[in-house]
């Protein structure tokens, strides 16, 4: 059974199809790249996706499970996570609180156990500290720990989002361009921590205009166009392929 | 009193609304702020009128025009003052700070004019229609004896007029198109070389001289005190939202829908509970905020 | 004392001592013999002592609501109003106009917390996913509408003369009216310090994480997994729960209820003392509370000693209020003691 499935999706934003009958799936366990000229329904595809824009028709399956439309919450509490192409870090919290907030099933988030100061909401909250510690240095992040994220550089920024998504636990992960405007040796250091991941059983699938480094980390190259697709295959045939050539020099967007 | 009369009420009560509503709904749509100090323009206007017509003195047309230019410049002069700073920090300081302005404007016109209400000095004449038979529908009279003055009827029909004018601004100036485009697309606006501030400043202007204009006619129907546009300020609010925020011609629509709810609640509510009915004027507002909040024109109001 | 020894944060905790104290003091004037001389010079500051905490109230369940989860409430006082006219209609035993069922008045606290409570969430079950300056609409429009019925409605809510007859549990327990007075600022400002305590703990534990969260940006927060309607109604019902209980001991302190007492004043009042304070920071709003509250003692006494009337001074208070509120919006929106990183703000 396929992890993620979208099935005739289609997306319209008055008038003009933004998803045009998209149907693909991701099965568990791999590392899936999108791809696609700029309007290509990229984005558009990850928020039905993930619950934040609803299809006007088609249907989206998680695990077997029908999500179409299903609200945010639910689908990270189901295992969905998603990064956001233009880096929502909660500017208003440091980066400690903007990780640790992502932990999942949190006693001490609930209105008794929070008032009480109970055992459970203690012990968890130590525990979730110490995982937020230990995820912020893997990216490096300690010497900013308690910086408010607001005052973050653009790469850091990055690395916020995909310490946070991680915080989260999930099964399916969605990067949206998580190497845009970020310098090489910075980006060789994400597509590591990605590549590890996946090879822990994450599904990954991850939206990049960056051509060299997503052929290299993907295992699967999907093409989007004008809201459909265009080309799925193995990263090197894709990349040859006539149609993708002609997307990006010449019809594109 | 037949529920005719209190149409009639309600089409006068709705004229004014009318035209202070729009003020407030393009202030809503091109400076994207609720101006809760609104009300405190048409206080404005009325005082000025009072003056002009009692101190100079002039004739009350005069007066009211007057009591426009005092509005129109009143309000750039505020808004240079205390909103246009504070521009890009968003709706909720907008209204926090209207709402502040508001007070402290009230509570200096009650310091400057003192607790009585004034009254202009008008001549009016009433025709009565008495003959007309009752028809009565329960324990209400749906028509009956009614009268209408030459007073509610200027503001009838300065209404009319007003409408006319601000159409014609609106599709016939270069400044009204400018707002029509603002008010669509402000980033849009921009890149096509509108220059945002001076639009706004003329809003602000349009606004101050249709407050001053709306301020002075209730004025001349009931009377001049620290709290005369104050009492409208909900009603003119609700009119702008029922009729789409930021959609002029929504907003007519909506005062006059405003001002029936109102009169038609005082007729038909028994006798103690007539005070009443401005709430009914909230509830229909709390309606459509949540029903649909987008009004009768349909613009957007809620988030994502 | 196991309980005591995982408390989260020390302010909670000192704030919860003080408070339990002041109960205690309070209570022991309250039902022994003994009694305080209160010099007549500090007669005002104790009465003014005594709605400041009732306010206090106000400000921290506001506090809750806007400086933690963002919700932008405008009508506060109608929560204000509920309870109290909720407890006095319960409990009140001859009133003049109006209902009033005598019932024990710790049931009519009760009902005016719940009823309080009750509104919150209709109010927030249909309106919390407007936009901030609706939402600031409605609940200023709801306020309106239930003054408007409170003034109306004669035959249930008394009209202007409003419900009288309100039993007044310290006042029956102490005849000595110095004492009474001391002992009831301490029992009122005890509730207020032990709400404080409690609400330091829920917002300082990963809840208050969460409501913040929100407060910066709602759809990462769903994004991670938490159901954030439900947390935007609780603080909603949380601070409109307070309010409402602020009623119901301004009712059994007062004796009676009236619409006077209920006006957006109230409302305005509790806002800009939230500003200028520092919005988020619970300690803080109290202070900024008590700066604003402090502007009536200063003109209660500059009404004894200059021969300008009262009117002309609850004037000039209100333009110095109104401006007050205009220059910390745009001066300093994080207040006096806010952290202008934590709210957005740093400019």
């Amino acid at each position: 059974m396929s992890r993620l499935t979208v099935d005739g999706l289609v997306v319209e934003f008055g008038g003009l199809r933004a998803i045009d009958d998209l149907s693909v799936s991701v099965e568990s366990g791999e590392l899936v790249g999108v791809m696609g000229p700029n309007g290509a329904g990229k984005s558009t595809f990850f928020n039905c996706v993930s619950g934040v824009l609803t299809p006007d028709s088609g249907s989206v399956v998680l695990d077997g499970t029908d999500v179409t439309g299903a609200p945010p919450e639910r689908l990270a509490r189901a295992g969905l996570v998603r990064t956001f192409q233009d880096t929502r870090e909660l500017e208003t919290m440091t980066v400690r609180e903007n990780v640790r907030l992502a932990a999942r099933d949190h006693p001490g988030e609930r209105t008794v156990p929070a008032l009480l100061g109970s055992d459970d909401a203690r012990t968890t909250e130590d525990a979730v500290g110490e995982r937020a510690d230990e995820l912020i240095d893997t990216f490096d992040l300690t010497h900013l720990a308690d910086a408010y994220s607001g005052s973050l550089s653009g790469g850091q920024r990055k690395l916020l989002e995909l310490a946070r998504a991680l915080m989260v636990d999930p099964d399916v992960l969605l990067l949206d361009e998580p190497f845009a405007g970020v310098n090489p040796s910075l980006t060789r250091e994400i597509a590591e921590h990605i590549r590890a991941l996946n090879e822990a059983g994450t599904t990954v699938v991850v939206i990049e205009h960056e051509l060299e480094t997503l052929t290299d980390l993907a295992e699967r190259l999907i093409v989007l166009q004008q809201g459909t697709l265009l080309v799925e295959g193995e990263p090197d045939a894709v990349v040859a392929d006539e149609r993708v050539v002609d997307a990006y020099l010449g019809g594109g967007a | 009193m037949g529920l005719l009369q209190e149409i009639l009420f309600g089409l006068v009560t709705g004229s004014y609304i009318a035209i202070a509503a729009i003020g407030f709904t393009l202030i809503y749509g091109i400076v994207n702020m609720i101006n809760f100090a609104y009300g405190e323009y048409l206080t404005l206007g009325a005082f000025v009128g009072l003056l002009a017509s009692t101190a100079l003195p002039v004739p009350l047309p005069v007066a009211v025009v007057v009591a426009m230019v005092g509005g129109g410049i009143g309000s750039l002069v505020l808004a240079r003052g205390f909103f246009t700073p504070i521009n890009q920090t968003g709706p909720v300081p907008l209204l926090l700070t209207s709402i502040g302005l508001g007070i402290a404007l009230r509570n200096v016109i009650r310091l400057v004019a003192g607790r009585n209400a004034r009254y202009f000095e008008t001549e009016t004449t009433t025709v009565r229609f008495d003959s007309v038979p009752d028809l009565s529908v329960g324990p209400v009279d749906l028509l009956g004896g009614f009268f209408v003055t030459t007073e509610q009827l200027t503001v009838v029909g300065a209404a009319v007029a007003v409408f006319v004018a601000v159409h014609l601004l609106l599709t016939r100036t270069n400044v009204g198109i400018a707002m029509r485009a603002m008010g669509d697309d402000e980033q849009l606006a921009r890149v096509r070389g509108i220059d945002t501030q001076l639009v706004r400043d003329s809003v602000w202007i349009l606004a101050g001289v249709l407050a001053g204009l709306a301020g002075v006619l209730m004025a001349i129907q009931t009377n001049v005190s620290a709290t005369t546009g104050y009492s409208q300020i909900l009603q003119i609010l609700s009119a702008a939202i029922l009729g789409g925020a930021g959609s002029p011609y929504g907003a007519i629509v909506g005062a006059y829908v405003i001002g029936l709810v109102i009169a038609l609640s005082t007729a038909l509510l028994p006798s103690g509970l007539t005070g009443l009915s401005t709430a009914a004027a909230f509830v229909i507002l709390i309606a459509v905020l949540l029903v649909r909040p987008s009004g009768i024109a349909g613009t957007e109001v809620r988030e994502a | 004392m196991r309980g005591l020894d995982r408390l989260p944060t020390g302010r909670g905790n000192r704030a919860l001592l003080v408070g339990l104290g002041c109960l205690l003091v309070g209570g022991l004037l309250a039902l022994t013999p003994l009694r305080v001389q209160l010099p007549s010079a500090l007669y005002v500051f104790v009465e003014v002592g005594i709605v400041f905490v009732i306010y206090g109230l106000l400000v921290l369940g506001l506090d809750v609501q806007y400086g933690h989860t963002g919700l932008v409430n405008f009508g506060h006082v109608v929560f204000f109003a509920v309870g109290a006219y909720a407890t006095a209609m319960l409990s009140a035993q001859d009133t003049f106009a109006g209902v009033g069922l005598g019932y024990p008045w710790p049931i009519g606290v009760a009902a005016g917390v719940g009823a309080a409570a009750a509104l919150g969430f209709l109010l927030s079950a249909t309106s919390i996913r407007l936009r901030d300056d609706f939402l600031a609409i409605v609940t200023l429009a709801t306020a309106e509408i239930f003054h408007s019925l409170f003034v109306n409605l004669e035959g249930l809510f008394g009209g202007n003369v409003g419900i009288l007859g309100v039993p007044r549990p310290i006042a029956s327990l102490v005849a000595d009216g110095d004492t009474r007075l001391v002992a009831t600022v301490f029992v009122l400002g005890g509730i207020t310090l032990v709400t404080l305590a409690l609400l330091t703990r829920l917002t300082a534990a990963p809840y208050g994480r969460v409501l913040r969260a929100i407060r910066a940006d709602e759809l990462v927060t769903r994004s991670l997994g938490k159901p954030t309607t439900t947390y935007k109604t609780q603080a909603f019902v949380y601070g409109a729960a307070l309010a409402g209980l602020a009623g119901g001991l301004f009712a059994l302190y007062n004796g009676a209820v009236a619409p006077g007492f209920f006006t957006i004043q109230v409302t305005v009042t509790v806002w800009i003392g939230m500003l200028l304070g520092g919005a988020a920071n619970h300690r803080a709003v109290l202070a900024g509370l008590a700066i604003i509250m402090g502007l009536r003692l200063v003109s209660r006494f500059a009404l004894t000693v200059t021969p300008i009337s009262g009117d002309v001074f609850a004037a000039v208070r209100l333009v110095v209020v109104g401006l007050v509120l205009v220059a910390v919006v745009r001066y300093r929106p994080a207040g006096i003691w806010g952290n202008p990183r934590e709210l957005g703000v740093d400019r």
